[in-house]
């Protein structure tokens, strides 16, 4: 059939069509799951290779309130706001970190940060700079109780950030492929995956991974490391 | 906190054998019948039987070093084959459940030393449920011990068809020797520098070099973190007194090195030649240790800075033109990286034991430090006839937590350089992961400009290894006394 015919154009309007929509996102989508299932994927950047790939990684740490009203909110931004200055201190400290911020998004309180090389280092030379701090803040959070005080437990709270850390698409989309046949093993079988199955295996990540990082994020200065720009600005390290 | 018990501790933790035994051997264990592996442990840990090796502890020897020491580490698989219970195996951290396989780009071991390139018994790092180390004068005492071990496991890497106890086993291919003056290959003196713990007898070398909190190595005690505690395993009671090991097979290319250094030294002479800046000032050679020429005086410099000290260990921080004459390792251990100091800042020792220079991670200068215990295997290196034998080294890295401190030393210092700025993006010199495309290091000149090198390949491989749990003697009983 020629391109253009009536067919072609019914089924390219499929996906703005509501009944479609429904019956894709109750049914479709669903079964797909059952058929295949994806487990969550873990949050923030993975192992690098390549030295420059270790510098300015993302951490999208998000991590829902145990009071989900306005007063609940405000009492985290009152712990936030009450410890600034030790948390910034602490935050510098760390050495390795370009830049930190807290943010309210609905009823979670997100930490936003860019920090040079592995994940685990850097939430230990965090809890060793400012986790005193930082467990007063985590009073407020849900699912917390347990690792606090931080620094007797070390080990729960870099696992604790590592689940709430958001999972990082692939720069290069077909990685996934490979990310969610490791997470499947041994049940998974390695063979190629063809290129049309991505968008459904990017669907069902989505389902078991809501929040998503788009890929590993841009860098208007890709390679350096936050010591190495304080020390070409000459501030110190 | 209460003393430690020294009794209930290990023996190779808190102290090296290699002063006294000149042989070790790293078997690798399966276990078949957790009854016999719990038995074997049972008499280990007591002691007395003719059958089974005893367990060394670590109360001080005395005058007398006893003939051969044994000692035991456990991966998390091999917890599991012992029988401990799912809640007892998820106390232990990530890194050790996952295994030194599974953290394999966290540690520089890509490409060639890549998991899916370890020869058998590593291939199959499930397999690996114990590994059981003998030391002795002695490869008979290694072999009865081996003898004995097979008695109770499965011992890996035993060539197809025969008998455990011949001398042809991976595990007497791969016995660790001591060379002559506790040299390594590269050439370079080893062992100068361990970190010093306050417990009767066991403070190292009379060196005046901070003692460290026993946390450092021992499960269950203050940490050089303020306030920080690692978790200690199993229960209180019986992971305390415990720790972690990461045992490491590495092949040294030394052929490989010493071309390097020719190729270094007469670059580094045709520059000076041409009227460049100098790597040492005129006639250092003439104060080295032994005659050698201005030649072989630039090859050995550059050897020295690429590791951070002189091959008779002296350090490039205290003598940076010229080794000292060998003396006491006390002095070679007293010295450190503060103010401008002449050790490279990508050098080898520097890169993993900052002591007090100024580093990027503020709060991590001695936090990471571990305790190193190694062994070169393979034959002996004879620079006139260089040859491609595989030879290296059987290394143990010794801590209270390998993500704290093992995992961190290797990522963030070796191979991503993070430590200072000046050497960030660039790999270690001796063991990272190079290649001749990308690989430099900063040499300082004598007028304390820097000049790069570039080109040398990776010289160190991995070959194998893994995470092993070295439980205290109370573990063991505890491990020795699980039901079916």
């Amino acid at each position: 059939m020629a391109d253009g015919g009536w067919l072609d154009r019914f089924v390219d309007s499929l996906p703005t069509r509501g009944w479609f929509k429904f019956i894709s996102n109750h049914l479709v989508v669903p079964l797909w799951a059952w058929r295949e299932p994806t487990p969550r994927l873990p949050g923030g950047p993975r192992p690098a290779t390549a030295p420059g790939d270790g510098l300015q990684r993302m951490m999208n740490l998000i991590m829902p309130l145990k009071e989900k009203t306005p007063i609940g909110r405000a009492r985290v931004a009152v712990a936030i706001g009450q410890n600034l200055d030790a948390l910034y201190t602490g935050l510098d400290n760390v050495g390795t970190i370009h830049f930190a911020r807290f943010v309210i998004v609905d009823n979670n309180l997100c930490m936003m940060s860019v920090y040079d090389g592995d994940f685990d280092s850097y939430v230990r030379d965090f809890i060793v700079s400012i986790g005193n701090v930082f467990d007063a803040v985590l009073q407020f959070i849900e699912d917390a109780d347990d690792v606090v005080p931080t620094r007797r437990n070390v080990e729960k709270f870099v696992a604790w950030v590592h689940a709430r850390d958001v999972f990082q698409l692939p720069d290069f989309a077909t990685d996934l492929f490979a990310l969610q046949a490791a997470a499947r093993r041994p049940s998974a079988d390695g063979s190629p995956r063809p290129l049309t199955a991505l968008p459904r295996a990017v669907i069902l990540q989505l389902r078991a991974n809501r929040n998503v990082s788009l890929g590993s994020g841009f860098r208007g200065y890709a390679g350096f490391s936050a010591a190495q720009i304080r020390q070409r600005l000459g501030i110190g390290w | 906190m209460s003393e430690v018990r020294l009794d209930n501790v290990q023996g190779n933790i808190l102290r090296g054998y290699r002063g006294g035994l000149r042989h070790v051997r790293h078997m690798m264990l399966a276990v078949a019948d957790p009854a016999a592996a719990r038995r074997f442990l049972a008499a280990a840990s007591r002691g007395g039987s003719v059958d089974v090796p005893a367990i060394t502890r670590a109360p001080h020897w005395g005058a007398a070093d006893p003939p051969a020491c044994f000692n035991i580490g456990l991966t998390h698989a091999g917890l599991r084959a012992l029988g401990v219970a799912e809640a007892m195996l998820a106390t232990f951290p990530r890194e050790f459940v996952e295994g030194m396989a599974e953290r394999a780009v966290k540690l520089g071991d890509i490409g060639d030393s890549a998991p899916a390139n370890w020869p058998a018994p590593f291939d199959r790092p499930d397999r690996i449920h114990l590994v059981a180390t003998g030391y002795a004068n002695s490869p008979g005492t290694l072999d009865a011990m081996q003898a004995a071990a097979s008695r109770a496991f499965d011992v890996l890497g035993v060539r197809d068809g025969r008998a455990r106890t011949e001398r042809d086993v991976l595990g007497s291919d791969r016995d660790g020797d001591n060379l002559p003056a506790r040299r390594v290959f590269f050439g370079y003196a080893d062992s100068i520098a361990q970190p010093r713990f306050a417990v009767d007898g066991h403070a190292g070398s009379s060196s005046t070099r901070p003692l460290q909190p026993l946390g450092t190595v021992l499960l269950g005690y203050p940490t050089q973190l303020e306030g920080v505690f690692f978790r200690v395993p199993l229960s209180d009671e019986l992971g305390r007194d415990g720790a972690f090991n990461a045992f490491r097979v590495m092949a040294q290319d030394v052929s490989a090195f010493e071309a390097y250094l020719d190729d270094a030294g007469e670059a580094l002479l045709r520059l000076e030649q041409a009227g460049g800046p100098p790597l040492l000032p005129v006639d250092a050679e003439a104060s080295f240790d032994r005659p050698i020429d201005r030649l072989g005086a630039l090859r050995e410099a550059v050897a020295a800075q690429m590791c951070g000290r002189w091959r008779n260990g002296t350090p490039v921080a205290v003598s940076p033109f010229h080794p000292l004459p060998a003396g006491s390792r006390k002095a070679f251990n007293d010295f450190d990286y503060r103010g401008a100091t002449t050790c490279p800042a990508g050098a080898h020792i520097r890169r993993v034991n900052p002591r007090d220079g100024m580093i990027v991670q503020r709060n991590a200068n001695y936090a990471r430090q571990l305790v190193r215990r190694g062994t070169p295997y393979g034959p002996d290196f004879d620079a006139a006839q260089p040859d491609d034998r595989e030879r290296g080294l059987l290394g143990n890295f010794l801590c209270a937590s390998l993500g704290a401190q093992y995992e961190a030393v290797m990522s963030d210092w070796l191979n991503l350089g993070l430590s200072n700025p000046d050497v960030t993006g660039i790999n270690d010199p001796l063991i990272g992961t190079n290649t001749p495309e990308m690989s430099v290091f900063d040499l300082r000149l004598a007028d304390g400009l820097y000049h790069h090198l570039r080109g040398f390949p990776r010289f160190v491989t991995t070959r194998g290894g893994s995470y092993t749990f070295l439980p205290s003697l109370a573990a063991i009983d505890y491990l020795a006394a699980l039901p079916g």
